[in-house]
């Protein structure tokens, strides 16, 4: 086992450690900093695919924004809500969709090549050169997305005479 | 140069998604299930890097495009989630799901 | 590729943006009145209406006025792996979604011109309509996704507008974490699918599709697309959101949502699913008589949206007898009659296709007609439940009588458009042959049972001797609602509501020129692929 594969392994570990702990624990404002946990931690693995670009987008997007706004959401609601409600029943329907989902994944492992595969970089200015070229198109969709997003957001929150 | 089982990720990815989609269907909070969704997101996006990463014909690049693209969607999503819950706790007092029940009989 | 074969297919959509973007300046001006942000909105809708029934043929303001109706489907795309595609019956879905979008624009110009909130109501409207106008003519999974989410990030707003009110708030939030569920399972679908074919283009997967070396990821890949789309389309066991989300929004949205932006599930069904089974069966299929190729959609996929076709129906129907609420009964009727349109995604073949689509264009005047008169009929203090409706129809005989003919037209009974597109469905089922017979068996049942509720409502409207005449909080809420024109609904909301009605007549009398044009439409989808 490489250097490569331990670091893979220990990032994954903490993956879902975090997503899970981030669920579960009892106070809210520990849930963002288990997140921000989880988030960093899948950055760190973007970097060991080769995928620069992809690990300073996530750490700046998700690590940065996503979270600081989580945190917001909360300091601004806790003034009713401290901690989330004792854990309403896990029902046996969700947890048994989850693990159905898992194992079916697991199922379909056994046709991937078994052997390792060569990790490809791609260039960041190729990234860029598609994004806004053939694939141009997508972007687009994320400006109408945002757009409109960016619009409701701040009708609701706005406050103001009706 | 790097070399890694795909196997391994798909595994990852997978473990992530049920961990999101359990938090998604009984968590109460409604910040709790924001935060289920982007776990879930997050898988996502894994699933495309990696598959881009060990892609071995010549459009692996637009894996990486996608995940751009769906960083950058997921970040308004958990924008717009944001604007109701502030908008309902103000109606309200309470972003808890449970409680929100005025539409049952 | 010149400017004009590049920009001129995109004329709608641009159009719609160009009217999102003059609200949005009209609302930083301060002009505010629901009178000039409604006509800015119906002039959009409209235009981009002509436009695309131009470039299908119909009249004369077509950007493609050079191309013949069944040119269109041999537009040259952008780039070796097109991320959208212009096919006939995209064009088709363009104008039935247009349609719905018109008949809301048009009956929320009878709004209070002081209305709180019109602003971004129109913005959203239009944004979410451009969305599907863009659903309608991808050929990537991804475009189609994110298509799909320009239609719902809006749809989550609208239904939350009235930010003043509990109802509405919570049906938003309601709507929100269902939707966000079904984009994450539909993106991760897609991203299973990009693993197993290294692409997410429908043309490259079509031609990938029988050398595939991941069965099983694939199978899985398809499966939460199905899923994902389910919850879009409110497919049983998916379904359980719409009812409430459809009861808590404001009651024009809901005319949106269940006659508008649901059916974009089912194009991406179409898309997804006879798409890239396609090239690879067809010439195993052999010719079907109608010129294009029988699909084979491989016998998991058929089997499985099959069932969920039946158990739609089935289920959407018995819960709908049930409901005292004519918003619940409505909304239910709604999930079973998404169970018919995938009737025709099952089949696949061309005549299927045909009457899906004309399905889908006559839920759009039903429903969303039906929708639209409960909204308006709100302020007469009428209240929610169906017994608050005794005696409608004689004391209002035209806005009865449309209402009648939108629910006789969702029961099947001839002379209307309903009966028409059941009429092509369901003998497609029988022709298709196979087990395909006993998906029209359970489509009649279902239409037979469905007759029921339906009934019920004509005999209270009709047949019931009014109790007294109002309830007292509803004379209330009457008194207080500013009068308006044509007997108090709006001259906007009447002309909608006259329109929806006289669309469902005339196709039901003389359903030639429509069904011809989705019929051409549906054959060039079935031959072209995608």
């Amino acid at each position: 086992m490489n250097l490569e594969e331990l670091a893979f392994l220990a990032l994954a570990a903490v993956a879902v450690g975090t997503s899970v702990a981030a669920l579960l624990v009892r106070e809210l404002v520990h849930t963002i900093l288990w997140v921000a946990v989880f988030f960093v931690d899948l950055s760190a693995i973007y970097f060991l695919l080769n995928a620069p670009f992809l690990g300073v987008l996530q750490l700046g997007v998700y690590a940065g924004a996503v979270t600081v706004l989580l945190l917001f959401g909360i300091m601004v609601t806790r003034k009713r809500i401290f901690s989330r409600d004792a854990a309403t029943g896990i029902g046996p329907v969700p947890l048994a969709l989850a693990a159905v989902t898992f194992i079916f994944l697991v199922a379909s492992l056994g046709e991937f090549p078994q052997g390792t595969l060569t990790v490809q970089s791609y260039d960041p200015t190729a990234l860029s050169g598609a994004l806004f070229g053939n694939y141009g198109p997508w972007l687009l969709l994320l400006g109408l997305i945002m757009m409109s997003g960016v619009a409701g957001a701040i009708y609701l929150v706005r406050e103001g005479r009706e | 140069m790097t070399a890694l089982p795909v196997a391994w990720f798909l595994a990852l990815s997978g473990a992530l998604l049920a961990v999101g989609i359990f938090g998604l269907l009984t968590r109460r909070n409604f910040i709790l299930i924001l935060i289920a969704v982007e776990i879930a997101m997050n898988a996502t996006i894994l699933n495309f890097v990696y598959f881009a990463a060990f892609a071995t014909s010549g459009t692996g690049l637009s894996g990486q495009a996608i995940a751009v693209v769906l960083i950058g969607f997921a970040a308004t999503e958990v924008a717009v989630g944001l604007a109701i819950v502030l908008g309902l706790n103000r109606l309200k007092g309470s972003i808890n799901v449970a409680q929100a029940n005025e539409l049952k009989e | 590729m010149d400017f004009t074969s590049f920009v001129g297919p995109f004329v709608p959509e641009i159009l719609l943006l160009g009217g999102t973007l003059l609200i949005f300046l009209l609302d930083v001006l301060g002009l505010r009145r629901n009178e000039w942000l409604s006509t800015v909105a119906v002039t959009a809708v409209v235009l981009a209406l002509l436009s695309v029934l131009g470039d299908l043929g119909f009249g004369p303001l077509s950007v493609l006025a050079t191309l013949s109706p069944g040119q269109i489907d041999t537009l040259p795309a952008f780039g070796s792996a097109p991320l959208y595609h212009f096919t006939s019956l995209g064009l088709v879905f363009q104008a039935i979604f247009l349609l719905s979008a018109l008949l809301v624009t048009l009956a929320s110009a009878s709004r209070p011109s002081d209305e709180p909130g019109a602003p971004i109501f129109y913005g959203l409207l239009l944004l979410a309509t451009l969305g599907m106008l863009l659903v309608a003519v991808a050929s990537d999974l991804i475009f189609l996704l994110l298509a799909i989410e320009v239609v719902s990030i809006p749809s989550y707003l609208l239904v939350g507008y009235r930010r003043r009110e509990t109802r509405s708030m919570e049906a938003a939030m309601k709507f929100f974490i269902i939707g966000a569920l079904s984009t994450v399972l539909s993106f991760y679908g897609a991203s299973l699918l990009f693993g197993a074919y290294g692409t997410t283009n429908l043309f490259l997967i079509q031609a990938d599709a029988s050398t595939v070396g991941f069965p099983v990821l694939v199978l899985l890949g398809y499966g939460f697309l199905v899923a994902g789309l389910a919850f879009k389309v409110t497919l049983v066991p998916f379904h359980a959101w719409a009812v409430d989300v459809y009861d808590g929004a404001p009651s024009d949205v809901s005319a949106f949502l269940a006659g508008g932006t649901k059916k974009i599930g089912l194009f991406a069904f179409f898309l997804v699913f006879l798409g890239p089974v396609l090239l690879v069966n067809t010439a195993a299929a052999g010719q079907s008589p109608f010129g294009g190729g029988a699909v084979d959609l491989g016998p998991t996929l058929s089997i499985t949206l099959g069932v969920l076709a039946v158990v739609t129906m089935t289920v959407g129907n018995v819960l709908a007898l049930l409901q005292k609420e004519m918003k619940r009964m409505l909304a239910y009727s709604s999930i079973s009659q998404a169970g018919y349109m995938l009737i025709g995604i099952t089949i696949g073949t061309a005549p299927a296709l045909t009457g899906a689509t004309l399905q889908i264009f006559a839920h759009v005047l039903m429903k969303g007609g039906a929708f639209l008169v409960v909204a308006g009929v709100g302020a007469l203090g009428i209240g929610p439940l169906i017994d608050d409706w005794k005696g409608f129809g004689v004391r209002r005989p035209l806005t009865g009588a449309a209402f009648a003919l939108m629910l006789l037209s969702l029961a099947g009974v001839p002379l209307t458009v309903g009966f028409v597109s059941k009429f092509i469905l369901f003998s497609a089922a029988v022709q298709a042959e196979g087990w395909f017979i006993w998906l029209a068996v359970a489509g009649l049942l279902n239409s037979a049972l469905s007759v029921f509720y339906y009934a019920r409502v004509l005999k209270v409207m009709y047949f019931d001797r009014p109790g007294p005449l109002e309830t007292a909080e509803g004379t209330a809420a009457a008194a207080s609602a500013p009068a308006l024109g044509a007997g108090g609904l709006g001259y906007g909301r009447a002309v909608a509501i006259g329109l929806a009605a006289v669309l469902i007549v005339g196709v039901g009398l003389y359903p030639q020129p429509v069904v011809g044009a989705i019929q051409m439409a549906a054959q060039h989808f079935v031959s072209a692929g995608v």
